[in-house]
């Protein structure tokens, strides 16, 4: 059968999954046409409401890559110190970890393989 | 037909040379013309690698011997060993030109638009064409030295479209990291190359597969050969220059730099599955493989979240999806020796670390050319500048998420039928692997989705108020990959069955790659 993949312990049919997602598709619609019909575009109606306060610039209000995933980034400190210290930019160092990694590759197979 | 099948191996190789040096000839006439001649010939060449590939399922390896009376005459008169230069195109070889004929295409379709505002056009489309005759010759030789020769034509060319903006430093470094880089790794191939030319007197593979002793420079050899290629192929911890070259080359030029990484990677198979095969310990191999994969899945993805540059994200997510490649493949190799082991599971872990090859294949260089196109409407690749952009570019957005989805193996989309393949495959080798491999993608996600919202999301930003889509020709280009991306989520099973396994079981068998130059088993 071409539509489904067979893995050798479970199989995989792209095809099923579509067809759950299109009705999932329909349900959604259904419910979004039973929404309010007296909506009003380019009225006060959309625009963001922050408790009366004042909505900063688009600009102010977006959060920017550097802001995202902060506590990610926190916990991980010590990880993240370690690996980026081989990335220094200069390929001398670059050159370096190829002789070091061929040389212990060749080590490995010359006593193990 | 038939003449154009038999000789179709060299002519896929020998038509993008003649061309390149067609066109600055004909790119003085006229732009259009030189643009036209770039994209019949690709066209052309896909039909043939197609053909071919269709002649290859029916009739098995193609052989194509140069300057022979006849194309399958492999070893001339009176002679012991192939002496000629001879082209081997099995199912895992087809495989990598099937994918390097359509990122190539799209490639050349991208940057029609994509560096139109560049000088030196004609050196620029001159140095792509070499690069997929480099590329070509690569995946198609059954003979050594000429795997060092082809690697260097795709190294030389790759370095100088890398640089190929000279207005900006960052070009010139990137271009400078990737020729060093290329010559040492090419450098060490040619020296694995001289170690066992000195012992059996020959560079055909399948010559040399059927005498190879695995003696101590034997292994050596393979050392050097397996370093350098996986080094090629940004295998972390060599993955150093990877983000500096990659991210500043032109995006059209990047997504077919990963192609050249796929071609170094099958280089490495080549070598320890038909080169070494039998006589390799196997295990020890296979293990070496699998750390360095899950070495580079992990740091890939970690060193992805961290990043601000949209191109050296995207860099550091190849380097990171290429690990799953390295561990599928590497888990069959480990169990190559033991029959049982390679029919329970081995052969599926194969299996999906080349269906994984083929998916990355669509959809890096689609997120690549997204990335080329945030940067040709946006003048930044850096992410903490852009926001709001899927409110001018919705052509760009939708293809970002088709790629976003599937990188992070997200069902339906393709990346997902490979990755279940590796997971089912690899978790009966050490569930780690498998419980990494989930990990992996959860912050292939998390990254994207981070990426996403900063350059696609929120309100218009008033420094984009201009900002208008891309041309036409560089989202027909990413179309090409996304309609590549969406045949495969719908035909797995297709694509596996005709295309996926035929390249597994031709990496397995060493014995038919062998005999169909040798004409004997070993």
């Amino acid at each position: 059968m071409t539509l489904i993949l067979e893995s050798g312990y479970a199989f995989w049919n792209p095809i099923i999954l579509i067809i759950a997602f299109a009705v999932v598709m329909v349900v959604v619609y259904f419910f979004r046409r039973r929404g309010q019909k007296k909506y009003k575009k380019d009225t006060a109606q959309t625009q963001i409401f922050l408790c009366g306060e004042e909505v900063p610039e688009a600009g102010q209000r977006h959060i920017r890559v550097g802001n995202i995933y902060w506590g990610f980034f926190e916990t991980l400190k010590e990880y993240y110190s370690q690996v980026l210290r081989p990335h220094t930019g200069i390929i001398n160092d670059y050159v370096l970890w190829f002789v070091a990694v061929t040389a212990i590759s060749a080590i490995i197979l010359l006593i193990a393989g | 037909m038939d003449t154009l099948i038999t000789h179709s191996s060299i002519l896929i190789i020998a038509i993008p040379l003649v061309t390149a040096f067609l066109i600055p000839l004909v790119g003085m006439a006229s732009k259009k013309a030189r643009n036209a001649l770039v994209v019949v010939s690709l066209i052309f060449v896909a039909f043939l690698v197609f053909a071919l590939a269709r002649d290859i399922s029916i009739n098995g390896i193609h052989i194509y011997t140069l300057g022979a009376t006849s194309p399958d005459l492999t070893i001339p008169t009176g002679f012991m060993v192939p002496v000629r230069i001879i082209l081997e195109v099995d199912g895992m070889s087809i495989l990598m030109g099937i994918i390097w004929s359509i990122v190539s295409l799209a490639a050349a379709i991208f940057s029609f638009s994509h560096i139109a505002s560049e000088t030196g056009q004609n050196r620029f489309y001159t140095l792509l064409l070499l690069m997929v005759t480099g590329g070509f010759g690569m995946m198609f030789t059954g003979d050594l030295f000429n795997l060092f020769v082809f690697l260097e034509i795709a190294s030389i060319s790759g370095a100088a479209l890398i640089a190929f903006r000279t207005r900006s430093a960052d070009t010139q470094e990137g271009g400078f990291k990737y020729i060093v880089v290329s010559a040492i790794a090419s450098l060490m191939v040619l020296f694995a190359i001289g170690l066992l030319y000195a012992q059996y007197n020959s560079l055909n593979i399948g010559a040399l597969a059927q005498v190879i002793q695995y003696t101590t420079p034997d292994k050596i050899a393979l050392a050097l050969l397996l370093i350098a290629f996986t080094m090629k192929a940004g295998m972390v911890p060599l993955h150093l220059w990877f983000p500096d070259a990659y991210s500043v080359a032109p995006a059209s030029i990047t997504g077919m730099l990963v192609i050249t990484s796929h071609a170094c990677m099958y280089a490495a198979f080549r070598v320890c599955f038909t080169l070494y095969g039998g006589m390799l310990d196997a295990p020890v191999v296979g293990w070496i493989l699998i750390v360095f994969g899950l070495l580079s899945m992990f740091v890939g993805v970690t060193m992805a979240v961290f990043q601000k540059d949209v191109m050296r994200f995207m860099s550091y997510h190849a380097i990171s999806q290429l690990g799953y490649m390295w561990v599928g493949v590497g888990v069959g190799l480990a169990v190559l020796g033991n029959p049982a082991l390679l029919a329970t599971y081995g052969r599926d872990a194969i299996s999906g670390g080349i269906f994984h090859i083929l998916n990355h294949a669509m959809y890096k260089p689609l997120l690549f050319f997204t990335g080329g196109a945030l940067f040709y409407c946006t003048g930044t690749r850096d992410l903490t500048k852009m926001g709001g952009l899927a409110h001018k570019m919705k052509w760009t957005t939708i293809l970002y998420i088709i790629g976003t989805l599937s990188i992070s193996g997200i069902p339906p989309l393709n990346g997902f039928s490979s990755k279940i393949l590796i997971y089912e495959s690899v978790y009966q080798f050490h569930p780690i692997l498998t419980i990494t491999g989930i990990i992996v993608s959860i912050l292939t996600l998390a990254s994207f989705t981070k990426a996403f919202h900063s350059a696609f999301m929120g309100a218009e930003l008033p420094e984009y108020k201009e900002v208008k889509e891309v041309p036409r020709s560089m989202i027909i280009a990413m179309v090409i990959l996304a309609a590549g991306i969406i045949f495969i989520t719908l035909f797995p099973a297709l694509i596996v069955n005709w295309i996926i396994n035929p390249a597994a079981d031709a990496l397995i068998k060493q014995g038919a790659y062998i005999n169909a130059v040798t004409g004997a088993t070993p």
